[in-house]
């Protein structure tokens, strides 16, 4: 009861929306797809089977009793009682599971004599929520499932996801988000016209954190007199875990009040080491210090606009066009570093 | 899939709780009971007047209300879940059909009650009231799927309201213009000329002719609304 994807490509026109991929989403599995918003909603007319694959194909079966789906516009009867709805839910897909333990799990038993239309945004999302777990398929497919949530939604979210996994059912998230993709899930692709890309997650438990310490020291011992195959990943944090990122994939990195952020397709992360650690690490990419606080990844400069004598500014030619400053002293040595 | 019970029983409950507490369309059904009931003590006793509210209350209740059942779970973005179920299109339909048919059965006794008609033969009455309860139902649906909202609905309702209330009144004027003697073919006219017959005691072979053309356009409308239905779906 997988929901595997073997060579899944699609093309709109002449435009490629995703390359082919496969991907297998096993059971007892959350893995999230990070892709634009074109793509999420490619891949969700797919599974709808509204659209088809330009080539490959999807195995699954597309029955209420095989897949479930959480939609970011689902609507909800306003007038109905929570309660009401979710019994309603219950009588449309003939499951057994009981209400009253459904209401306690996304914490809304309190109100369950409330009128939806009553209820906030995230507790609204809640109870779609528990009307996809009276459902009970085993695909999930969940759209967008934390945005503009509040934390409590969000805790029981990520809980509700961890009984899910022990249920063994199978679980993909559709999200435009990289720290919900990180937070809630086990393995996150990036899926957009280059393909399909592991985002790679480093899991930082309490426990372990001495031991990492200790793994950093031995390296830099191991750096310090052989020399090895430099590791070249850049580290970042998001919220308790540890994304690794290629240096080719980073626009620019900034320097904001002592901590650098990595700028990465319009989204910063913030990184662990300072600048100038950055510099050094990165130096060797075809990274230039353009300013004080800026690091600049040259093979992404469009552009060097000269603003007056002395002042410039690089735009790159990332999805936003951004445009960082660069100093005047600096201008010369880039001069210099392009043969001009 | 297989029809069931369950799930169309589970679909009429949702919307009858749904209707109840929605005043704005809800109010509807109090309206021809109203009516019955000042007609009723004015002392108005013909046919006609009893029949126009009859009528009212099939293109009101039946129609109006049906459309706005199913034009509210567009609007609400609900109806996706819904087709997502494993509940079909005649289930979803079934059961917010049968809401609408009570409805107008009901407000159609109690608004007989009202005006203290007795028809000479309840059975033939009955039949063909059903049978005109039903078009409306039809009727309303294909507004329903033309509706993207409640307040859309609630505005393409009006002409089959006043065509299908007052319309028959028109044939007044035939000897001026025989066109609008196609006015008598209208299902309300029709209903109106059984009713007349059955209080000349007239037995279930004589309306015969009038039910069938009744008939004919529930099944004409029917095919109509699947029609559009199929043609709207694959969008």
């Amino acid at each position: 009861m997988s929901l595997q994807f073997i060579n899944a490509e699609k093309r709109v026109n002449d435009t490629v929306v995703f390359p082919s991929f496969n991907l297998n989403v096993d059971t007892g599995k959350v893995i999230a797809l990070y892709s634009s918003v074109n793509v999420r909603e490619q891949l969700i007319n797919l599974l709808l089977e509204k659209t088809r694959l330009s080539n490959g194909q999807i195995l699954f079966s597309n029955t209420p009793e095989e897949i479930g789906f959480l939609f970011l516009d689902s609507g909800l009867y306003e007038r109905l009682t929570v309660k009401e709805t979710i019994q309603f839910s219950k009588r449309l897909y003939g499951t057994t599971i009981p209400v009253g333990e459904t209401l306690r799990k996304i914490q809304l038993d309190s109100k369950q004599n409330v009128k939806i239309n009553r209820l906030s945004h995230s507790e609204k999302k809640r109870v779609q929520l528990a009307c996809l777990l009276i459902h009970n398929p085993f695909i999930y497919i969940l759209e967008e499932p934390d945005q503009n949530l509040d934390l409590e939604t969000k805790r029981i979210f990520i809980s509700v996801l961890n009984e899910l996994k022990i249920q063994k059912k199978s679980i993909l998230i559709l999200t435009g988000n990289l720290e919900s993709a990180i937070t809630s899930s086990d393995e996150v692709y990036r899926l957009d016209e280059n393909g399909l890309h592991n985002v790679q997650i480093q899991e930082k438990t309490d426990g372990n954190e001495e031991q990492l310490e200790k793994n950093n020291e031995l390296e830099e011992q191991a750096t310090a007199v052989v020399q090895p195959v430099r590791f070249e990943k850049i580290p970042t944090k998001v919220n308790e875990k540890i994304v690794l990122f290629d240096p080719i994939e980073i626009d620019y990195i900034e320097s904001n009040e002592g901590q650098s952020f990595l700028h990465i397709k319009g989204e910063s992360f913030p990184s662990v080491f300072t600048l100038n650690d950055l510099e050094q690490r990165l130096l060797p990419f075809g990274f230039f210090r353009c300013h004080r606080s800026y690091i600049v990844n040259l093979q992404r400069v469009r552009e060097v606009i000269t603003w007056t004598r002395n002042s410039y500014s690089l735009v790159l030619e990332d999805a936003k066009k951004s445009t960082i400053p660069l100093s005047k002293t600096k201008m010369a040595e880039l001069k210099e570093m392009l043969g001009l | 899939m297989t029809f069931s019970w369950r799930r169309m029983t589970a679909i009429l409950f949702k919307d009858y709780k749904d209707f109840s507490r929605n005043m704005a369309v809800s109010v509807v059904i109090f309206m021809p009971p109203i009516l019955a009931a000042l007609y009723g003590r004015m002392g108005v006793d013909s046919l006609d007047a009893y029949y126009m509210v009859f009528n009212m209350t099939f293109a009101m209740v039946g129609a109006f209300v049906q459309s706005c059942l199913i034009a509210e779970e567009k609007e609400k973005n609900t109806l996706r879940g819904l087709m997502l179920s494993p509940a079909n299109t005649a289930e979803i339909l079934s059961g917010k059909s049968l809401l609408s048919f009570i409805l107008t059965m009901v407000v159609i006794v109690v608004c007989a009650f009202l005006f203290d008609y007795y028809p000479q033969n309840v059975f033939i009455t009955l039949i063909a009231l059903t049978t005109s309860a039903l078009f409306y139902i039809v009727l309303g649906t294909l507004v329903g799927l033309f509706a993207k909202s409640v307040m859309e609905a609630s505005v393409y309702v009006l002409p089959v309201i006043g065509i299908f209330t007052f319309g028959s009144s028109i044939t007044a004027f035939a000897d001026k213009y025989p066109l609008l003697k196609v006015a008598n073919y209208m299902p309300n006219a029709q209903l109106i000329e059984i009713a007349t017959a059955v209080e000349t005691g007239a037995g279930f072979g004589d309306i015969l002719s009038n039910l069938s053309i009744i008939l004919a356009w529930l099944v004409v409308f029917a095919v109509l609304t699947i029609a559009i239905y199929r043609k709207r779906m694959v969008d």
